[in-house]
């Protein structure tokens, strides 16, 4: 297993880069008031048909089928942790039009991993391959923010609607 | 993460897709599958890139693959060089990325203590 989730992010973005997507879309959603964290790796790479996708949470799946090493860990590592930190996992997959994975966890879990070094891994992405379009859109109680490889464009971080109702007593992320 | 991180990432992102274009003399390949990222891979890689970035080392391409079946060396880099010639070099450490460019990188030696498989061979043959 990962000590890190940041690190399951980037093993699926690789699953991503090895499908040939040419945008990866990164969310972390965390909010201590509702105790969820939830993570999203989307891709517009060549997606999966419905028997591959069947198969692919089974132990050791991989797409290297001349391998007798135990491998191909990957998906299933990430299903394990939001399981057993009382969240879901979700895959969804359209041939020709991309991957979308969500993973949900309680933030307060005990057995949570740390989100960890986001940045490096962001940082690995873009360096991995530059003509991808790598985003990481973040929100939390506090707000939101957004990064684009390609566009290289931020935005402050700003009160959602729902933080400015809650006014002073909004909990603070940690 | 908060703004100022990001934009150190943007700046950073921005300065890696910009080595990257032009003329290169080596080609440095991440084993990045989950074996490789489990045993710490990216922070071999940023590692690395942050080493290149200090000694403004500007001819090194940098690529990732998948699991390459080497899952007791991992973290495995390849070097690859303009010519053809390819070392692997296994377990990597993030002291052993910065030695990799000093050494290796920058002056042209392959790092012996780290390297793999070609620099075997060879010695074998002497």
């Amino acid at each position: 297993m990962f000590d890190e989730l940041s690190l399951n992010i980037l093993d699926i973005a690789m699953n991503s880069l090895a499908a040939g997507a040419r945008k990866i879309q990164v969310a972390v959603i965390e909010s201590v008031k509702h105790n969820w964290l939830i993570l999203r790796i989307r891709d517009d790479g060549r997606g999966m048909d419905g028997s591959t996708l069947k198969r692919v949470l089974a132990r050791n799946f991989t797409t290297k089928s001349s391998r007798n090493k135990p491998i191909g860990l990957g998906l299933a590592l990430l299903r394990q942790s939001s399981e057993m930190c009382g969240g879901t996992f979700d895959i969804r997959s359209v041939q020709g039009r991309g991957t979308s994975i969500t993973a949900s966890m309680r933030l307060s879990h005990v057995d949570r991993p740390p989100l960890g070094d986001l940045n490096a891994t962001i940082l690995a992405l873009c360096a991995s391959n530059e003509a991808v379009d790598v985003q990481l859109h973040c929100r939390s109680d506090e707000g939101t923010f957004h990064f684009s490889s390609q566009e290289g464009r931020h935005h402050e971080p700003r009160r959602t609607q729902e933080t400015q109702r809650q006014g002073a007593t909004t909990s603070r992320a940690a | 993460m908060n703004l100022d991180e990001l934009k150190k990432l943007k700046d950073k992102a921005q300065r890696q897709v910009a080595l990257r274009e032009g003329n290169k003399k080596y080609r440095v390949v991440f084993s990045m599958g989950t074996s490789g990222i489990a045993a710490g891979a990216r922070e071999v890689m940023t590692t690395m890139l942050d080493e290149l970035d200090k000694r403004g080392i500007d001819d090194v391409e940098v690529a990732v693959t998948g699991e390459i079946g080497l899952v007791d060396a991992e973290p495995v880099i390849r070097v690859e060089e303009a010519t053809g010639e390819k070392v692997t070099y296994a377990k990597v450490t993030a002291d052993g990325a910065r030695k990799i460019v000093a050494e290796h990188l920058e002056k042209g030696k392959v790092v012996k203590g780290l390297a793999v498989g070609k620099v075997k061979e060879a010695e074998k043959k002497k």
